[in-house]
């Protein structure tokens, strides 16, 4: 009895120092960063080892006075939400089709939408980039904002779709005799069940558009539409050099309402990277 | 209220049968119930009535109207679920209210209605509790309620007691029929419980492979089977089903010798006597053999007796008790036995 409550112990302790360690090792870039954010930026390029670092604001005074931070954050903010409200608006009623009805090439489009997803791309960054010429879009917030939800729609109507065939058939059928049209039920029933489903597709999309890069780099040209992401690749050049410590601390902070978001609804969030993994 | 008309039903599905001739007339106010294994097209057969299947070929209508190509949310028609289908998001008064809604019922009618049909089905203080709160008996009578709030034309249940505990299910049981007779309203019922489909019933329609067996009221269910399947698919246990030969009224079988049959039959048969129509007997026994099992259920006791080829259910006497393999005889209730056409199945009258 003694040896087996020994035993279940160190197996539970070996457990924990796996984890940890694999916690520590993921989460070390997350604190060096911060660290590196608040410390002034002569103490981060010595060569010597500092043990004491000095808590300096340097960085954080830097990247509101000397950029417009506040600019970048807006357009990440309204290029983003815009982008899921996009997605979320197209992607429902498609998912709805693909999950409830039937008919024919359903399975085909179904296989096309996601197929958007598997190409690398820098192919059509030169169509897309000339679409937006075009149509006067270049440089703006909305062509980020078209641009996030084309990259993000697949998934969205994939993730959306993987929660509606969970949805039991019988209750669409009893809002049917109920007297309730396709329309009512999409929104009075199947969305209000699947919620938890849409806001992770929302929180996915949001997460890939933070991180998108590519293409926010082509459509903008000026301050006037860059982002957080490309905003931070700019410390890299001019006179001053690199501003490691201003990286650092603007790195972090995109990162922290992410992570926030991520922790707040990872359970649903890995049944949504999961999808149809289980069943359907 | 009113009458259901099937006739020439099919449906297929690629080139799966799911129902392959369904005619049934039935009358206003009536409770019919479709009873049949599982796969017979029983359920098929009631979605189509619902409209949320369409039929292959035939008509359906409803006082004498083809509803056919209606939408099922203009066919005034409720339905009850096995899994209930209560929306999980809304609380009870909501699912209640929510045909009421869908159908513009003025707003000031609505309270009034969903308290009445929860008072029926004795919900009122659960009004506020979302589905998830509510035990089983408790979900499926808020799905009764809300079936019952619009006053439909016709009720359809498909199976809406078996996801229910067997007592629970018997006052259920009671309670629906309690209600369809308070409400007057054409109910057309889906279970594979015989014992539901013989309590509830007007008439009982039997399904299997996608057609009716028989349709009759469940006494003539019971006592008149019209082939085989039926005789073998209601009582429990069922009929007893005897091949033998039949040569100047003399039925014969391994073990088994049936004399003074006045019937015009010869050939090979098949004999057909319930449980509760044998009897443990003395001198004038139709069949000897040799006691195979003794189940003494408290009220009576299940006699199996091995006869040749044939095991043969006996409702013996509550005190009847016997080692096993021991010889034993057993005699019929000549006026209650049935004879089948042994290829066919059908009932021989």
């Amino acid at each position: 009895m003694a040896s087996q409550r020994r035993r279940k112990g160190e197996s539970l302790f070996i457990r924990y120092l796996i984890l940890g360690t694999w916690a520590l090792f993921c989460l070390a870039p997350v604190l060096w960063f911060l660290s590196i954010g608040l410390r002034p930026r002569t103490e981060i390029i010595t060569p010597q080892p500092i043990y004491w670092p000095t808590f300096s604001l340097d960085a954080w005074h830097m990247i509101w006075s000397d950029w417009p931070m506040a600019k970048y954050l807006r357009n990440s903010v309204l290029a983003i939400i815009g982008s899921v409200v996009i997605d979320l608006v197209l992607a429902i009623p498609a998912a709805f089709s693909l999950a409830r009805y039937e008919y024919r090439g359903r399975d085909d489009i179904g296989f096309y939408i996601l197929s958007t997803r598997m190409m690398a791309p820098a192919i059509v960054a030169i169509p897309i980039f000339f679409l937006f010429r075009n149509m006067g879009l270049l440089d703006t917030v909305w062509a980020l904002m078209l641009v996030y939800a084309a990259i993000n729609l697949s998934i969205v109507t994939w993730i959306i779709r993987s929660y509606m065939i969970d949805i039991p058939k019988e209750l669409e059928d009893a809002a049917r005799t109920d007297g309730a049209s396709d329309l009512r039920i999409l929104w009075e029933i199947i969305i209000p069940a699947i919620l938890p489903g849409i806001i992770t597709a929302a929180v996915i999309a949001a997460i890939f558009a933070i991180n998108e890069f590519l293409f926010t780099l082509l459509i903008a040209s000026t301050p006037n539409a860059y982002t957080m992401s490309v905003a931070l690749a700019n410390f890299t050049g001019g006179s001053d050099g690199l501003i490691y410590n201003a990286i650092a601390l603007v790195a972090f902070l995109a990162f922290v309402p992410v992570f926030l978001v991520v922790v707040a609804i990872q359970k649903h969030l890995s049944r949504g990277l999961t999808m149809g993994a289980v069943k359907g | 209220m009113a009458r259901i008309e099937l006739s020439g039903i099919q449906k297929k599905w690629g080139a799966i049968w799911g129902v392959r001739d369904v005619n049934i007339d039935i009358a206003d106010e009536e409770l019919i119930v479709f009873l049949g294994p599982s796969g017979c097209g029983k359920t098929t057969t009631m979605r189509m009535i619902a409209g949320l299947e369409d039929p292959s070929e035939g008509e359906i209508r409803m006082d004498g109207e083809v509803m056919n190509d209606v939408d099922a949310r203009d066919r005034d028609v409720a339905m009850v679920f096995q899994g209930y289908a209560l929306y999980p998001n809304m609380t009870i008064y909501e699912n209640i209210r929510f045909p009421l809604r869908m159908r513009d019922v003025p707003k000031v009618d609505q309270d009034r209605l969903v308290r009445e049909a929860a008072a029926m089905v004795e919900l009122g203080d659960l009004l506020d509790r979302k589905p998830g709160a509510l035990s089983g008996g408790q979900r499926q009578r808020a799905a009764l309620a809300r079936a019952v709030v619009r006053k439909p034309q016709v009720f359809l249940m498909d199976e809406p007691l078996s996801n229910l505990d067997a007592k629970l299910r018997q006052a259920m049981r009671i309670q629906i029929k309690h209600l369809q007779r308070q409400l007057k309203i054409t109910t057309v019922y889906v279970t594979h419980d015989q014992i539901e489909a013989m309590t509830l019933a007007d008439r009982i329609v039997i399904m299997e492979g996608g057609l009716i067996q028989q349709i009759g009221t469940p006494d003539e269910i019971y006592s008149d089977p019209a082939n085989t399947f039926v005789a073998g698919f209601i009582g429990a246990p069922p009929m007893n089903l005897i091949e033998g030969r039949m040569e100047d009224g003399i039925f014969t079988a391994p073990s088994i010798r049936v004399e003074g049959l006045i019937r015009n039959l010869s050939g090979p048969v098949t004999l057909g006597i319930r449980p509760e129509d044998c009897h443990v007997a003395g001198a004038e026994a139709h069949v000897e053999g040799t006691v195979f099992g003794v189940e003494p259920t408290g009220d009576m006791t299940y006699l199996t007796i091995n006869a040749g080829d044939a095991l043969i259910e006996v409702k013996a006497d509550r005190d009847y008790r016997s080692d096993l393999d021991v010889p034993e005889t057993v005699a019929f209730d000549p006026a209650r036995i049935a004879f089948f056409d042994t290829t066919s199945g059908q009932r021989i009258r």
